[in-house]
Parts: structure tokens; C-alpha cells; sequence
């Protein structure tokens, strides 16, 4: 029946218009951000810079690199939007609708409900999060060749010059942690989505804990106290990239965010259990 | 079937239903009457443990709805105002979806059920493409999904037309009769529940002011319609021989306990008093409920 009652919650999400919403606006910013960087100065900088530092930058300039570069503004901001979208609708959507009660007619317990749906939104993250990965170099090789990796990022600093093969593998790596960042914003979504509140409210309130983490992070007296924002976890997969790789940063930063997640749903399933479910 | 004892909400310091007590039997066509806000939907709302009681024991079926929800709902199915559902997905796709909530049911069922309810040849269609009265039938396929022994029935009239309304009717009739279900009918169409009920129950701000048979709210002890054209004459003959108490409204007259009307027409008619029709006066439910909603403590109009 568990696995019954989840195919039905992919159904009843992959069946709505509004879930591809991300996958459209993927779609549109990497076509836009694929011909800025073919046309812009863009280009012309990121090549001064490798030649700078004594590396040709013909042997750089490549589909993982291009990829790379698209998929950072996208993880940091679309991403986020899309998830905490879809995580806001689960419950709140079904709620404002009119189908919760309907659902709730019948012998299901509420935290089961709870769980099939959160792991359905698990699956939409990780899909939209491979999605968006697989189109960023899909995109990126119709328009650069197939060459090394280069990356450069200001924070976390990283300067890194990969193999073609290494900088693929490190590419598909991160989108592991990246899912990890998918399913920690939806989960504050839905946790929000759980309470009675309508889901565009849900999606808000997530949101502003993010960016509200954001800004706070970056101000100069909570420099010290990084480790307690969400934010600074949430850049973890781009320490992959990184020589050599600080895994035990990485790990600490996957563990926090998987009991961010984690707590979110308790909070979540708490409220959910002790709300009356009215028309 | 439905047992509720004491059942107190309160939504904040606003008591929604107030200490309600009522036991549906097996086999009934139940009646839940009352203005918005009466408390109805809380009342269902606590049946099928969707609304958390203040205090108070409710049971479905013999069990505990708050300590053992699922038993209790196993063999329910319920139908909300305005049912709603996935519009992107197809009717059986909808049916599925919910089956699945209660227990695994089989293609042959959700096929029965549809074919119960005529939705047969529509059920691949989109729900968005469904009218009112289809989607009213899909809710009523959806809560036979389980093969319930009961069926609550929350306002299942509202927003469907004259046709509509007499489609649900005749449905309902059918659930009855064909499959024996209990119902719980909670509506504001008062000829719909005198038409289906048996027994009613009526809320007034969150307390019961009534439960009881439909057939005695109809009863009205002595009370007689008399047709003829020298009423006055009539009324005045039956006084004299002690046949009535009280003549009103130039019709009506009020029959002294233990008389028949047999007896009245039986005088009137040895009197050569022209008697164009007698027959016992019925009141119906909406001046029964009216009457009993104004009478009630703190009442107030509902249009």
C-alpha cells in the first residue's frame, strides 16, 4: 500500500502544469546564459583570467566549465524558488482545494499522508536537480567542446583545473549534494505547507528563511557563527571541486542539513497532527 | 452506527458545537439540520477525525474515532460540498488515487462502482471536463470505493440544479435500498431530508434543539382540514356537540382527544352540511424547523 499510496502522490504531482514551471524556467535562463557567455565579454574575461595564471585558455573553455558556470546562479537562486513552489503546494495546495479532506475521509493515518508526500517531493527535488544538471551541459556542448574543467569561485575561494574525465565525475558528485540542498529547502516548505495557511504563503515563508539566512550570514558580526546558518551549508557542494576535497566539511555540512530537513518535517508533521481540518 | 457523546468544540473562545449528544441506528436515513454555522460540518468534521474534539467520545461503527481512527473509518464513505478532486487527472485516475487511501482495491470494484454511479465511457475523461452532476456522481463513486456500511453525506445537494438535486435523491434512495448503507445527511434543503429521512436531528448555534422521528415532527395531534363553504356553520355544530376545541384560520379545526375525523364528517354530513374535503392537517419539516429555530434560546433570522 506504501508504495501504491506514493505513486499516487508522483501522479497527482507530475500530473500538475505548475510543477515544470522549473523545468521551463531552466530551460529559458540556460539558453539566455549560454548565448551571453558565447557573445559577451564574459568569455573574453574568463580567458584573460586563465591566461593570467598560465593556462591555455583554448584547453578551458569547454561544455564542463560553461556548465559549471550556468548551473552556480542557478543552484543559489532558481533552484530554491522551484523547490520551496512545489514543497509549499504539497500539503497547503491539497488543503485550499478541498481534496485534504477528501483524503482524509479514509483510514489513512496523518503522519503516513505526511511521509508519502515528503518523500514525493524528495523525488521531485532530486529530479529537478538532476534535470537541471544534465541540461546545463547538454546545453554547454552544443556550443563548447568536450575539454578539462576549469573553476574558479570567490567564496568559497577555489581555483581548480580538472581533466575532462575527473571534471566529469566531480560534476555528477555534486549534484549529489546538491540534491541534499533541494530536499532541505523543500522540507522547510513543507513544513511550513503542513500549518494552516494558504501555499503560496508556505513557499514565501520559506523563501524569507533563506534569504533571511543569506543576509544575516553575510553580515560581518556573524562571521564567526557561519556554521549556524543554513546558507553556509548549502554551499558544501561546491567544495567538491576543491584540491584536495575537505570531506569532513562536507560531510558535517550534508549531516547538518539532512537534520535541518529532518527537523523541519517533525515540526511539520507535529502541527499537521494537531490541526483541524475544516472546509 | 454514529455515536456521539457530549461533544463539546470550541475554536478559540467560540463554541462551535456544544455538548451534542446523538446516536445514529444501523440502517437509517439520518437527517443533520441547521442554519450555517450551526455546527454540522464540525460535527461531521468529528466523526471522521478530522476535527479534534474539545471533549466528548465519538464512535463510527463501534469504535473510538479518536483512539482508533482507522478501524473506525474503514468501512465509511463520505461526500463534502462541492466534492472536490484532481481536475488534471481522469475520473478513474481520481478513483484510484483515493482507493488507495483505505485499502487496495481492486480494477473490478472502481469498475463496478463506476458503472453503480453511470459514469461509464466517462471515466477516462479529464475531471475538468466533468459538469456538476458528474462530479457529484464521482463523489458519490468514491465513497462507495470501500463497500461502506455508512455514508456521510455533507451538503451534497449544494450547488447543483433542479436536476441535479433529484438525481442525488433518487441516489441516495438507491444507497438505501440497493445496498443497504446507513446515511447521514446533513443539508439545508428541508423538503430533500423530509423526502429521505427518518429521523432528524437539528442544531441551533453549535446545540441540538430537536432529534427525533420525521413522522412525528409531521404529526400535528387533532389538527384538521376542513373544505367546505359554511365553515362557520360547521365549526359551530361540531362545538356544540363537543366534537372540536378550536376553529382557525376559516379551514382548520382542532379535534377534541379521543374524537375521529370520521366522527365529524359523520355529524356534519347528517346535517346536510355541504363537506367538500376532510383530512388530517400535516405541518411540513420547514415550519416545523423554523418554528423550532425561532423558538430557541439566543435564536436569531437566517435568510
Amino acid at each position: 500500500m506504501f508504495f501504491a499510496q506514493l505513486r499516487n502522490e508522483l501522479w497527482k504531482l507530475f500530473g500538475k502544469k505548475r510543477t515544470y514551471i522549473g523545468f521551463g524556467a531552466f530551460i529559458l535562463a540556460q539558453t539566455a546564459m549560454l548565448l551571453m557567455f558565447k557573445f559577451s565579454r564574459w568569455k573574453i574575461d574568463f580567458e584573460k583570467l586563465l591566461a593570467g595564471n598560465g593556462y591555455m585558455a583554448t584547453e578551458y573553455i569547454s561544455a564542463l566549465t560553461v556548465a559549471l558556470l550556468m548551473l552556480w546562479p542557478q543552484i543559489l537562486l532558481l533552484m530554491p524558488l522551484y523547490v520551496a513552489l512545489v514543497g509549499g503546494d504539497l500539503v497547503a495546495k491539497e488543503a485550499e482545494d478541498g481534496t485534504l479532506r477528501m483524503i482524509l475521509s479514509r483510514p489513512i493515518s496523518r503522519v503516513r499522508l505526511l511521509l508519502v508526500k515528503w518523500i514525493a517531493g524528495m523525488i521531485f527535488a532530486a529530479v529537478l536537480v538532476v534535470a537541471l544538471g544534465v541540461i546545463a551541459l547538454g546545453f554547454a556542448r552544443l556550443c563548447f567542446p568536450w575539454k578539462g574543467m576549469f573553476i574558479f569561485a570567490q567564496a568559497p575561494l577555489t581555483f581548480a583545473l580538472f581533466p575532462a574525465n575527473q571534471g566529469l565525475s566531480l560534476y555528477a558528485f555534486s549534484h549529489l549534494f546538491m540534491i541534499v540542498n533541494a530536499i532541505t529547502l523543500l522540507s522547510v516548505a513543507f513544513m511550513f505547507s503542513c500549518f494552516n495557511m494558504k501555499p503560496a504563503a508556505a513557499t514565501i515563508l520559506a523563501l524569507s528563511f533563506l534569504f533571511a539566512n543569506m543576509v544575516v550570514e553575510h553580515l560581518p558580526f556573524f562571521e564567526r557563527y557561519q556554521n549556524w546558518f543554513i546558507t553556509h551549508h548549502l554551499e558544501s557542494w561546491f567544495l567538491v571541486f576543491q584540491e584536495p576535497q575537505p570531506w569532513a566539511q562536507i560531510l558535517q555540512s550534508e549531516i547538518i542539513l539532512l537534520a535541518v530537513s529532518a527537523t523541519a518535517v517533525i515540526i511539520g508533521a507535529m502541527g499537521f497532527q494537531l490541526r483541524d481540518i475544516k472546509s | 452506527m454514529i455515536s456521539l457523546d457530549k461533544v463539546h468544540k470550541k475554536f478559540g473562545k467560540r463554541v462551535a458545537v456544544h455538548e451534542l449528544t446523538l446516536h445514529v441506528p444501523r440502517g437509517e436515513i439520518f437527517g443533520l439540520l441547521g442554519h450555517n454555522g450551526a455546527g454540522k460540518s464540525t460535527a461531521i468534521g468529528m466523526m471522521l477525525g478530522q476535527v479534534w474534539p474539545t471533549r466528548g467520545e465519538v464512535k463510527l461503527c463501534g469504535y473510538d474515532v479518536a483512539a482508533h481512527r482507522m478501524r473506525a473509518l474503514r468501512r465509511v464513505g463520505a461526500i463534502f460540498e462541492a466534492p472536490a478532486f484532481y481536475d488534471y487527472l481522469s475520473g478513474r485516475r481520481n478513483l484510484e488515487i483515493l482507493s488507495h487511501y483505505s485499502a487496495s482495491t481492486s480494477a473490478e470494484r472502481i469498475r463496478q462502482v463506476v458503472e453503480w454511479v453511470g459514469l461509464k465511457g466517462r471515466e477516462t475523461s479529464d475531471v475538468k471536463t466533468y459538469s456538476h452532476g458528474m462530479r457529484a456522481r464521482l463523489a458519490i463513486a468514491q465513497a462507495l470505493l470501500p463497500e461502506p456500511e455508512l455514508v456521510i453525506l455533507d451538503e451534497p445537494g449544494s450547488g447543483l440544479d433542479p436536476e441535479g438535486i433529484a438525481e442525488m435523491r433518487e441516489t441516495i434512495v438507491r444507497l438505501h435500498r440497493e445496498l443497504g448503507l446507513t446515511i447521514l445527511l446533513s443539508s439545508h434543503l428541508l423538503g430533500e431530508v423530509e423526502q429521505l429521512c427518518s429521523r432528524i436531528a437539528v442544531l441551533n448555534q453549535g446545540r441540538k434543539v430537536f432529534e427525533g422521528l420525521v413522522a412525528d415532527v409531521k404529526a400535528t395531534r387533532g389538527r384538521v382540514l376542513l373544505k367546505t363553504p359554511e365553515f362557520t356553520k360547521a365549526a359551530a355544530l361540531l362545538r356544540e356537540r363537543g366534537m372540536i376545541t378550536d376553529a382557525v384560520d376559516g379551514s382548520v379545526i382542532v379535534l377534541t382527544e379521543g374524537r375521529t375525523i370520521a366522527d365529524a364528517a359523520r355529524i356534519l354530513v347528517g346535517a346536510n352540511i355541504s363537506v367538500d374535503g376532510i383530512w388530517p392537517q400535516e405541518q411540513t419539516l420547514e415550519d416545523f424547523y423554523l418554528r423550532l429555530v425561532k423558538a430557541a434560546p439566543g435564536a436569531k433570522s437566517h435568510n
